[in-house]
């Protein structure tokens, strides 16, 4: 989230990174709707590969979402801000990370959870500590994990039979998915999560434009190459190859669209790399060491969490002050 | 010293005003530990109310008596006596109970709401002010307990008290059984009773300024007849 | 000088008064707690032996093991308790077996501390009838998603299945010693 203050017609001759400052050009409203547009190909994706019924589940959860919003801010006789459209990319980026054919109720609940206890509980936009399309996902996990773990079969699955995603298949039964199915996307898993591809076109084209900082999503992909390459060293069998670790499960789709939220991610470049090296290590613990198969959303959710600590301790020494010296 | 607040006061004033949990927000630990049911926050309440009860009217009684340097551990040794005593009785009689609430009955003894009363009150008043103090306490625990059971249970398993309310077609908020719930259920009650007492407490201000104005205008008038 | 002594003697008036009570409460409580304990093994006993009529404690080491035979006193088998890590704490568990150790009459599970309405399905029916007449020869095997297809398979629990593994583990490990403690003789 690297943001530049430049003067009209003069570009880039000031660049200062370490407060939020917004660039002039960007208001939260534009932003918001680059992020969905970037978001598209994954919308497309998880269709073609699911069937029609998702669109159901993304309207759902959206409409949901934006209704919280509006809801708590006319009770709370708050400025309302639902224009803005930081509600509902919290909501579509909450249905894309649920299993396909997911109930719409339990859909409803979680933009509900998102919005009231993930964002206004804390006061709104600009607030939250931690990522409220996680934490309404990491509701939903707590309270219904049958339907959140129950996976319907990809369309273009080579392996009819079996629905199970890629992490669950090599953790319980030793299976390792093919790299170019999982790189396309013919695998099992959440919505938006399963086509690689489809992840890289939008989080490449966040980059180019400047909505996303570069560092989070690239250092989240060395932590885990490095960790996931110290492992496989150790034990090819028991512990799988550094791309598979990559590819599989919700780690890209995590590392460009969830890691990299304005709010709840470190501002100085050099938190953003401790920021990403840090959900990499606790994800790969979670993933090699730990009883589920899946762990980016607690590893997002747990590092959240450091932000202001990290914040605090990578503040940049202010030019020409002295160690030591009162401020 | 004369006390002027009545008697019903000492009793009222646990259930809401000074309401262990919801004001006072002590013994954290057996209301999130223990209250996945119903039934099982009636039976930790009322486990505590005993023992809230029968130590504050001994210790009332002989609170003159109890040299002020060791008034703590002697208030610790009477407590530990009658939650031993409650343990023992629910293991003997209610072995099913004994074996839900598990290690949190012994740990009544470190509950801080007993104590806290031992100390801020029946150390200081009759014994019969003692007993309305802690009857009132244990009950505002016990409404406590039992709407977060409550709430828990009915969600978390579609059953209050063990009977099922909700349909089969609403599935179970798991979540609401783990701990987590126990922490966002009573994070969410306080926070609504925060709400509640705050807009009492500005409806008050708010007619007590209409109050003044009132009198204040008539006084002025007054002195504009000449009176 | 003088409140040294009103020190110790008050507490050591209280500590001897509520020692005391304590004493007697406790004569009156312990054979109740023990009978209590012994009816909800005895229960537990005859559940996973249900033909069974006397039972008899064994001593094996390191296994609380009971003998039970019929009405006739002819040898039915074992009821065995067995413990073990679950997904989250202890698992303690009751198995029958027939007296060759190639049969399980029937599983109850005594403790656990599994996720409520989750891990804890190991407790209900659905899962525990699975276990009865089950062979555990080689050893009990578990399937996920489809329906066991051989005499020693049972099928784990959708969204427990480290909850459904522990329990065969702990069973498999269990049972694996009684073989071998009857290979040497010692049963």
């Amino acid at each position: 989230m690297t943001v530049t203050i430049t003067e009209a017609g003069n570009t880039n001759k000031l660049e200062l990174t370490t407060s939020p400052h917004l660039h002039n050009q960007w208001t939260t409203k534009k932003v918001m709707w680059m992020v969905v547009a970037a978001l598209a190909p994954s919308l497309l994706a998880a269709v073609l590969f699911f069937g029609i019924y998702q669109l159901l589940i993304i309207t759902t959860a959206v409409v949901f979402a934006v209704g919280t919003e509006y809801a708590i801010q006319t009770v709370r006789k708050q400025k309302l801000s639902v224009v803005d459209g930081s509600a509902a990319l919290t909501g579509l980026l909450l249905a894309l990370t649920l299993p396909p054919n997911f109930s719409l109720s339990s859909t409803a609940i979680g933009s509900i959870v998102a919005i009231g206890l993930g964002k206004q509980i804390f006061g709104g936009l600009g607030y939250n500590i931690f990522n409220p399309a996680l934490v309404g996902r990491a509701f939903l996990q707590a309270a219904f994990p049958v339907a959140i773990t129950t996976w319907s079969t990809n369309k273009f699955a080579v392996d009819s039979v079996t629905s199970a995603t890629p992490l669950a298949a090599f953790k319980f039964d030793r299976i390792t998915a093919g790299l170019s199915e999982m790189f396309l996307g013919s695998t099992g898993g959440s919505l938006g999560e399963t086509s690689a591809l489809a992840i890289l076109i939008g989080g490449i084209f966040l980059i180019a434009v400047g909505i996303v900082n570069w560092r989070i999503p690239f250092s989240m992909i060395i932590g885990m190459i490095v960790f996931g390459a110290i492992f496989n060293f150790i034990d090819p069998v028991k512990y799988p190859a550094p791309l598979f670790h990559l590819f599989a499960g919700g780690f890209l789709f995590a590392a460009f669209f969830m890691a990299t939220d304005w709010v709840t991610s470190p501002v100085t470049n050099k938190g953003m790399w401790i920021f990403g090296f840090g959900i990499s290590f606790v994800l790969i613990v979670i993933r090699l060491f730990g009883g589920l198969p899946e762990g980016v959303m607690y590893s997002i959710l747990f590092m959240n969490a450091f932000v202001p600590i990290i914040n605090r301790v990578t503040i940049p020494k202010i030019f020409g002050s002295v160690k030591g010296a009162a401020a | 010293m004369v006390k002027q607040v009545p008697l019903s006061k000492e009793f009222l004033k646990g259930l809401w005003e000074q309401n262990p949990i919801f004001k006072q927000v002590l013994g954290m630990c057996p209301t999130l530990a223990v209250t996945v049911s119903a039934i099982n926050g009636i039976a930790m309440a009322l486990a505590t109310t005993f023992v809230l009860v029968t130590a504050s009217l001994l210790i009332s009684t002989i609170r003159k008596l109890i040299p002020n340097q060791v008034r703590i551990a002697a208030y610790i040794v009477i407590i530990a006596t009658f939650v031993t005593i409650v343990d023992l009785v629910m293991k003997a009689k209610f072995p099913e109970l004994s074996k839900a609430l598990g290690p949190f009955i012994p740990l009544i003894v470190v509950n801080c709401i007993i104590l806290g009363r031992q100390e801020a009150f029946a150390s200081k008043n009759t014994p019969f002010r003692a007993l309305l103090d802690a009857l009132g306490m244990g009950a505002g625990f016990f409404i406590a307990l039992v709407s977060l059971g409550g709430i828990r249970e009915i969600i978390g398993s579609r059953t209050f008290l063990g009977i099922q309310i909700l349909p089969d077609a609403f599935e179970p908020w798991l979540i609401m059984i783990l701990p987590a719930g126990a922490f966002l259920t009573l994070g969410l009650m306080l926070g609504f009773a925060n709400m509640y007492t705050d807009r009492k407490k500005r409806i008050e201000k708010e007619s007590l300024i209409e109050q003044y104005k009132r009198v204040s205008k008539v006084e002025i008038s007054m002195a504009q007849e000449g009176i | 000088m003088n409140n040294v002594v009103k020190m110790i003697l008050t507490l050591s008036i209280i500590g001897v008064v509520s020692g005391g009570l304590l004493s007697r409460i406790d004569n009156w409580a312990d054979p109740l707690i023990a009978a209590n304990q012994k009816a909800q093994t005895e229960e537990a006993i005859f559940k996973v032996q249900p033909e069974a009529q006397n039972y008899e404690p064994v001593n094996i080491a390191g296994i609380e093991a009971y003998k039970v035979s019929d009405a006739s006193n002819n040898p039915l088998g074992y009821s065995l308790v067995y413990s073990g890590n679950g997904f989250q704490g202890k698992i303690r568990l009751m198995i029958g077996l027939t007296s060759d150790l190639e049969k399980i009459t029937a599983l109850e599970i005594l403790e656990q501390v599994e996720t409520p309405g989750l891990g804890t399905k190991v407790t209900e029916d659905p899962f525990r009838n699975q276990f009865k007449g089950l062979e555990t020869l080689p050893q009990i095997n578990w399937v996920k998603g489809i329906n066991p297809s051989h005499p020693n398979e049972i099928q784990a629990i959708t969204g427990a299945t480290i909850s459904s593994k522990a329990v065969v583990a702990i069973m498999n490990v269990g049972i694996l010693k009684m073989r071998k403690l009857q290979k040497e003789g010692k049963i």
